[in-house]
């Protein structure tokens, strides 16, 4: 088997799509529709946006999740039904009362759209945790473990204390299941 | 510095530790909670009666117009007129039963307040905690005006205005004005004002949320100032009417009261009340113009005024029921407030249940149904239709309901049932159905009760302490 780096995989940081902070919702998706066009190296599309500050540094991403999270209305219902959970109210019956209240108030609307696109992306960008850095030297274990256990989509890359690259879970994905391929099993 | 604001600062700093978790600060509640010169002012008093066990040490705190009864323990604490009514406590050799647990108590059980203080709070009942079946424990524990201990072992909380934790063993947790928790066991919870929660795992959950800018009209807390609404309002304009009856040692008897019934000699009743047979009245309840039919009861902080109690009616502890006219084995929960007016009366038919801290503030007329739950506020009939449910209705639900601010899950025929046990067991227990000296109750047992009186401190660094009393039969 071979012993892949990090470095091996991931897309370098000038090829990702970057915006800094005050960028809106509607900037940020073009950004990354712009990434996408010249992306050509593999068949897996960039799905989120790194988020930096004014001196460069990553201070959050934006995956399609979270844009998605952006057009959710400003009162959010599903904060008052997430409260509903410390008094012990079923899955049941708090998936069922989303549903009813989501029936009761539309979100895709021209305003509400409208609303959402001029959202600046540090109002609902991810900010990043110690266990999303990966360095470029680790190796396809590490990068692993930490997707799995992180529940992440991505890895931001470092090398010294600068970011140079993310590794994408779909790299990594397609990376381990060609070596099981090899093996002919 | 005194010896009791060092006590209250300790106490403070105690609830402060247990409650970090929460990031929740007492202090500022705190600060204006006890006027230092009041605790010396007021005496403590205590019941004595061949029918509950006696034991009361007082050690090391401060007692002001406290009320005692059978047996307890009062340590480094501070009370401020409190009732701590130890007449419901399990007896020795008693069986319990929890689950598939069944145990013979040891021992009598004992109300044990450690390091807290209480604030015109009602300590009644007996403790649901199986773990700890022969003490009703309250420590580290700060609980503001009106608010109701009932039957609910403490550790580490704070007890807003007009809170009530019922039937609840509850650990590090703040409870927000108003609210009203009967959830078997809680522990570092926050709950927000004017919260109502029954819970009873795996047969039904049901929660109000009151609309916070409105419930502060009624009730306010804010850092660095006395509570404040109308509920206080209310209370305070009533208040000169105690005085009278704190400030004399022996009362003239009212002499229209049935032999079957019993008024407390620290109630205030104002003319023209008719009191029927089996009726409990208790202390600080203030009645006014009103009648009491068969086996009704007025608790402790109940207000009842120009207003009708059809009979069997239970007014929960801190009730008030004005300008209304209730039928036959009406409930008024906890703190509720019926606040009917001289030309807008409520009317509330015959086996309805006023649900814990229910608002009903009216301006013009309002009739709810007989057999009918209701809960939350209502101001006017379309926010009764929003607020109430048919109890037969209720008996229907076997999933779940959403009815604005009201969310239920489980079984409505079981909470209905709960709701129906628990008010014929206060009945019961407060002689409601006494005849021909059978089912005897708080009622006809309180009339063998003579209170004695302790007094603090008056000068010196202790002013305001008790000494150290045990009293034994």
């Amino acid at each position: 088997m071979k012993n892949r780096h990090i470095k091996d995989l991931m897309v370098p940081i000038s090829e990702y799509a970057t915006v800094v902070v005050g960028t809106s919702l509607i900037d940020a998706i073009q950004t990354l529709e712009e990434a996408q066009e010249k992306y050509t190296t593999s068949k897996y599309q960039h799905r989120a946006i790194l988020v930096l500050n004014e001196n460069g540094d990553a201070v959050g991403k934006i995956s399609q999740l979270r844009a998605l999270k952006a057009i959710e209305p400003e009162f959010d219902f599903t904060a008052e039904i997430e409260k509903l959970k410390k008094f012990h109210f079923s899955e049941t019956y708090i998936s069922q009362l989303r549903e009813t209240y989501r029936s009761e108030s539309q979100i895709i609307k021209r305003d509400t759209l409208r609303e959402a696109s001029l959202k600046k992306v540090e109002d609902f960008m991810q900010t990043l945790s110690p266990g999303e850095y990966i360095s470029e030297d680790s190796n396809l274990d590490m990068a692993i473990h930490k997707l799995v256990t992180g529940t992440h989509l991505s890895l931001l890359v470092t090398r010294d204390k600068n970011i140079v690259g993310i590794l994408r879970i779909s790299d990594v994905f397609t990376a381990i299941f060609r070596e099981m391929e090899s093996l002919q099993v | 510095m005194k010896e009791l604001e060092k006590l209250y600062d300790r106490i403070v700093q105690r609830v402060n530790i247990n409650l970090r978790e929460l990031d929740f600060d007492v202090c500022p509640f705190a600060q204006e909670l006890i006027p230092p010169d009041q605790m010396s002012k007021f005496y403590a008093f205590y019941g004595i009666t061949p029918d509950h066990p006696l034991d009361l040490h007082f050690e090391h705190s401060a007692l002001a117009g406290s009320y005692f009864l059978g047996k307890c323990q009062v340590k480094n604490s501070l009370l401020y007129k409190s009732d701590i009514r130890g007449d419901e406590l399990k007896r020795k050799d008693q069986d319990i039963v929890f689950d598939d647990f069944s145990l013979t108590l040891d021992n009598d059980e004992r109300i044990t307040i450690k390091e807290s203080a209480l604030v015109k709070t009602l300590v009644h009942n007996f403790s649901h905690d199986p773990e700890t079946p022969e003490q009703f424990f309250i420590k580290n524990t700060l609980a503001m005006d009106y608010s109701n201990i009932h039957g609910s072992p403490s550790d580490g909380c704070f007890l807003g205005p007009f809170a009530t934790v019922d039937l609840t063993t509850m650990r590090d947790c703040a409870i927000g004005e108003y609210s009203y928790i009967q959830a078997g066991e809680i522990s570092h919870l926050k709950v927000n004002p004017g919260t109502i929660w029954v819970q009873s795992p795996g047969n039904f959950n049901f929660l109000y949320k009151y609309p916070q800018e409105i419930l502060k009209k009624y009730i306010s807390l804010s850092p660095n100032k006395v509570p404040w609404g109308v509920l206080i309002d209310f209370i305070n304009e009533r208040k000169e009417q105690f005085q009278r009856v704190f400030d004399f040692v022996n009362l003239d008897a009212i002499e229209s009261i049935p032999t079957t019934a019993s008024l407390d000699r620290y109630a205030v009743i104002l003319p023209k009340m008719k009191i029927g047979d089996n009726v409990l009245i208790s202390q600080r309840a203030y009645l006014e113009n009103s009648v009491m039919g068969k086996g009704a009861n007025a608790q402790e902080n109940c207000f009842i005024i120009n207003s009708s109690l059809e009979g069997f009616n239970v007014s929960a502890h801190g009730a008030k029921i004005i300008e209304s006219d209730l039928g036959l084995q009406v409930f008024v929960g906890f703190n509720s407030f019926l606040f009917g007016k001289k030309k807008s009366r409520l009317k509330v038919g015959k086996g309805c249940v006023i649900m814990p801290h229910t608002i009903i503030d009216i301006d013009t007329p309002l009739e709810i149904p007989e057999d009918h739950l209701v809960w939350g506020l209502i101001r006017n009939k379309d926010e009764l239709k929003n607020n109430s449910l048919s109890l037969e209705q209720m008996n229907n639900i076997t999933s779940f309901v959403t009815m604005g601010n009201m969310h239920f899950e489980g079984s409505g025929k079981l909470f209905v049932q709960a709701f129906k046990d628990r008010i014929h067991h206060i009945l019961e227990a407060n002689g409601a159905f006494f005849e021909n000296d059978r089912n005897e109750g708080h009622a006809q047992r309180n009339q063998n009760l003579s209170l004695n009186t302790i007094q603090p401190f008056q000068f010196g660094t202790k002013e305001g302490m008790y000494p150290t009393i045990r009293i034994l039969p």
